[in-house]
């Protein structure tokens, strides 16, 4: 037996009995942030191949979602901070060891670059909006920075590239730095949460494209990604496995505890073998309505997120 | 620091003097008393401990601190700024401890070691008022310290060295 009690009565708000730092907002961001960065690869890597004629979706109309995206995804670590009007210390140094001091000033590069991106395109994607106000009319300066981005736009694009794979393995590292965190303690979690990110990008690129040619190119893409995305659950399982005895017992919590629903049911089965299945049997020739499969992965990318973040806090090394 | 688990009676005063020096809010502590019973009836061990923050050599909270707020100073006591903290609560989950807390006014607060005494040449107030004497606080990097001497003669732990932390809290066992 060994049994710890705090006999001196501690009992901190949000830390005993079970540490509950970070709440829903952290969860909502690193799936925007991942998601964000998924489009944005994609958008900015089919325009360097020259592709932005075939493939219009990728490239231009579904880069409305992460200017979205990004804002509500900062507005929410912003809710989340509890000391907010100190929160432009973040920008008055860059710490090279920590994790969230690369978000802050990653997202302070990529939010405007998607900006930038979304309005390179506007006139182009919304001209129905352009004629009702007028906007170029009103403010010349407007058409001015359009020309400037639109004959920029190749820089963006490679800009984008490495940004935004930054930003999608970002949002696991983040998490993964941890030490004190035995579930989120190992190096998987960052290329799982960039492919995870890819994949809900190009979810989200299907369900805005209108082009069979795209819809399918993209369901490849997904099903790859899938693929390695199960495979690297298959490792991090591994991992716990043959970890020490806090990574046994965060596994737990995983496999046949707590969250093992959530887990394998909505993330591994709903949200990953499911769509799978059904772009695969689209990929044979079938007709299976593929939007289902790029809402599924949206989904189970979204619990993904806030299964990991709420079943990370309750592993731990002592009590 | 070095705390005798032989001498410790968990009697909790070390909480109070914490609480009172450092004005810590209603409901939240710096340091608290860890009763720990082990074995199988009738081989019981009880062990009384008080812990806090740990001052680590390889503070994790320090590496994962976007602002600099988490800090260690001279003589390697780990310390917070108030004004450079965000409260984004990445060195509460990243101690293996659960040292840290949120204050009610947003930041993030712990053990200083007393660090405003200790350059006034006092104790921390834990170890002055403990009335079983089972606290020392000294130089460690001094091999004549009674710190040191303790840790030379008398058999030790650390709490979860397998976190990798180096903590500079040291338990007499």
């Amino acid at each position: 037996m060994h049994e710890e009690l705090f006999t001196s009565g501690r009992n901190i708000p949000h830390i005993d009995p079970s540490l509950e730092i970070w709440h829903w907002p952290i969860s909502l961001y690193l799936f925007l942030g991942g998601l964000a960065a998924g489009i944005l690869f994609f958008a900015a890597l089919f325009y360097v191949l020259g592709k932005e004629k075939e493939y219009p979706a990728a490239v231009k109309f579904t880069s409305i979602i992460p200017p979205i995206a990004l804002s509500i995804g900062l507005l929410a670590l912003v809710y989340d901070l509890t000391h907010k009007l100190y929160t432009w210390q973040l920008y008055t140094t860059f710490r090279i060891e920590s994790p969230m001091s690369w978000g802050a000033w990653v997202l302070m590069v990529v939010t405007p670059l998607s900006f930038m991106w979304l309005f390179s395109y506007y006139s182009e994607i919304y001209p129905k909006t352009e004629e009702k106000l007028q906007l170029f009319k009103k403010f010349k300066f407007l058409k001015t920075a359009e020309r400037f981005l639109i004959d920029n736009r190749k820089y963006m694009a490679y800009a984008l590239i490495p940004l935004t794979l930054v930003l999608g393995v970002y949002t696991g590292i983040l998490l993964s730095a941890f030490n004190a965190r035995p579930l989120w303690n190992n190096a998987i979690l960052g290329p799982l949460f960039l492919t995870s990110g890819l994949s809900t990008g190009a979810a989200a690129i299907i369900l805005m494209s209108k082009n069979t040619l795209e819809k399918h190119l993209f369901g490849k893409i997904d099903l790859g990604l899938i693929i390695i995305e199960l495979a690297l659950i298959v490792h991090m399982i591994m991992g716990y496995y043959a970890g020490s005895q806090v990574q046994l017992e965060a596994m737990e919590i995983l496999v046949g505890g707590e969250f093992t629903l959530m887990f394998f049911g909505f993330v591994v089965l709903l949200g990953l073998i499911v769509p799978a299945i059904l772009e695969l049997i689209e990929l044979i020739g079938y007709k299976v309505p593929v939007i289902m499969a790029a809402l599924l992965v949206i989904l189970g990318g979204l619990i993904f997120r806030f299964v990991m973040v709420e079943a990370g806090q309750l592993t731990h090394f002592l009590y | 620091m070095v705390i005798d688990t032989l001498k410790c009676v968990g009697c909790s005063d070390c909480v109070v003097a914490c609480q009172t020096e450092n004005d810590v809010p209603i409901g939240y502590c710096r340091d608290w008393i860890v009763e720990t019973v082990s074995g199988t009836y009738p081989n019981l061990d009880l062990e009384l401990k008080s812990e806090r923050c740990n001052h680590c050599d390889n503070a994790p909270c320090v590496r994962c601190c976007p602002t600099g707020a988490s800090h260690s100073v001279d003589g390697g006591i780990v310390m917070v700024t108030a004004d450079e903290c965000i409260g984004c609560g990445a060195c509460i989950e990243s101690c293996p401890y659960d040292a840290r807390y949120q204050h009610p006014d947003g930041y993030v607060d712990k053990c200083t070691f007393c660090h405003h005494r200790l350059e006034k040449g006092h104790l921390p107030a834990c170890v002055s008022v403990c009335p079983t004497k089972c606290m020392y606080f000294g130089d460690l990097d001094n091999p004549n310290s009674e710190v040191s001497q303790l840790l030379k003669n008398r058999k030790h732990k650390t709490l979860a060295p397998e976190a990798g932390t180096n903590p500079h809290v040291f338990y007499l066992i």
